[in-house]
């Protein structure tokens, strides 16, 4: 037998698909799957959220442990206490038994937990000149546990856990990358809160002291104190509205509201940081 | 600027994906031009994979040949089969680097059967195995690594 050469034309081995192509339909679909249980897992929690009773929460405070290596602040306690009396008789906050934590560290913040806890964090204390913007520091907090939003981000924060470490194993970049796009979404939904917590808030502020003078000095501090660093783009991610959107809104809620704005009444700092780092 | 270098590790990965993807496909083109002309170049040199008895009696000499090669996945490819791997199906862009590693292993098997004077390959053995296990694990890349090995034989001048 003779061999004559001959010259392969179809190659049966390697598919034809551009891999540009498979890469949109796989990316797309795995998006999609992606979309559907991070909406169905923030429906299901806000299910959840507004069928579980402050008891509940309350024990889940205790079970679930939240170390933030925060101290009781007497001082504090009692103006927080001091702010509580002037809710209404029928607000679900009164099922509540608030605790205030002091955290020595120099972040300006304050965040609700599970439970009817609130960690303040040193430095935000250092920041505020007087009674009023602590107050409202605080109902903004008081805010966030009448809204349920400190459970709703829970149950959202770990369902994203879960899901992306079901779908693709605990170390890898696939799971950054969904976590990523996800939290720019979550991060809208955030930003909603937060606003929320400021009407609330600056509600309670007018309860409480007849008038909401303060409401936007400390975020007006702030804003100031960063302003070179505060581009409007960084806020798109952010879990915060811009200080200087916020202010505006906060501003826009008073006007609407007719909400008078009088002097503020000093805060006696140093007694408060006193009781536990003097 | 900011948003950038905020999120320094996504726009990396854009990065990597992209050279992944056009070098990749670039090296990749390039390679199988090479492939097609030098697999034209020796043609004519037969390579079989039996055992055949009848070149029994018109050998001259015979001598073991291999040809080996290594190639590596890139960035992009790999995302693809992370991506398959969660749906299934076939995993297409691996296909062509097995392709291209088992074609460029026998080319290079043959060019050293042409150096050595053969008329033809037989008893052509194809084996691969990976390099790099956890291809898919731990932000390693795989590569993967094709021999061929057959007998060169010369044949009688008649």
């Amino acid at each position: 037998m003779k061999f004559t050469p001959k010259e392969i034309e179809e190659n049966v081995n390697v598919s034809k698909t551009h891999p540009l192509v498979e890469f949109f339909w796989l990316a797309g679909g795995l998006l999609l799957v992606v979309g559907i249980v991070f909406l169905t897992l923030g429906l299901l929690t806000d299910l959840a959220v507004s069928r579980t009773s402050p008891k509940i929460e309350n024990w889940l405070g205790t079970h679930l442990s939240f170390d933030m290596k925060g101290e009781a602040n007497p001082a504090l306690q009692r103006r927080f206490d001091d702010l509580l009396t002037t809710l209404p008789e029928d607000s679900p906050l009164r099922e509540y038994e608030f605790t205030i934590d002091l955290v020595d560290s120099d972040i300006v913040n304050a965040f609700a937990i599970p439970g009817g806890k609130i960690a303040v964090y040193r430095g935000l204390v250092d920041r505020v000149e007087s009674e009023n913007e602590l107050a409202m520091v605080l109902y903004h907090e008081l805010g966030h546990f009448a809204h349920r939003d400190h459970l709703r981000g829970l149950g959202r924060g770990l369902g994203l856990a879960v899901g992306s470490a079901l779908l693709f194993g605990n170390d890898s970049g696939a799971a950054d990358l969904v976590a990523k796009t996800l939290l720019s979404f979550q991060a809208n939904y955030t930003q909603d809160q937060e606003s929320a917590a400021d009407g609330f808030a600056l509600e309670q502020l007018a309860n409480h002291y007849g008038h909401v003078g303060g409401a936007t000095v400390f975020f007006d501090r702030l804003a100031k104190e960063n302003s070179n660093k505060t581009s409007h783009l960084k806020y798109l991610l952010a879990s915060h509205p811009h200080p200087r959107d916020r202010i505006d809104a906060i501003n826009n809620l008073i006007k609407e509201n007719g909400y008078p704005v009088e002097a503020t009444t000093q805060l006696a700092k140093g007694i408060l940081l006193k009781e536990n780092f003097q | 600027m900011e948003i950038l270098l905020q999120h320094a590790d996504l726009v990396l990965f854009f990065i990597l994906l992209c050279l992944g993807y056009g070098v990749g496909s670039w090296a990749e083109r390039r390679h199988y031009t090479s492939i097609t002309k030098r697999e034209k170049e020796f043609a004519h040199l037969p390579v079989v994979t039996g055992r055949e008895s009848y070149i029994i009696g018109e050998a001259e000499k015979s001598t073991l040949v291999t040809g080996s090669v290594v190639v590596s996945i890139d960035y992009f490819k790999r995302l693809l089969a992370i991506l398959r791997n969660i749906f299934g199906g076939n995993v297409k862009s691996y296909e062509s680097l097995i392709d291209r590693a088992r074609r460029e292993a026998i080319l290079r098997m043959k060019e050293k059967a042409k150096e050595k004077g053969a008329d033809i390959i037989i008893n052509l053995r194809l084996e691969t195995s990976a390099i790099g296990q956890s291809a898919n694990k731990k932000r390693q890349v795989g590569s993967v690594e094709a021999v061929a090995y057959g007998t060169a034989v010369s044949l009688i001048k008649q």
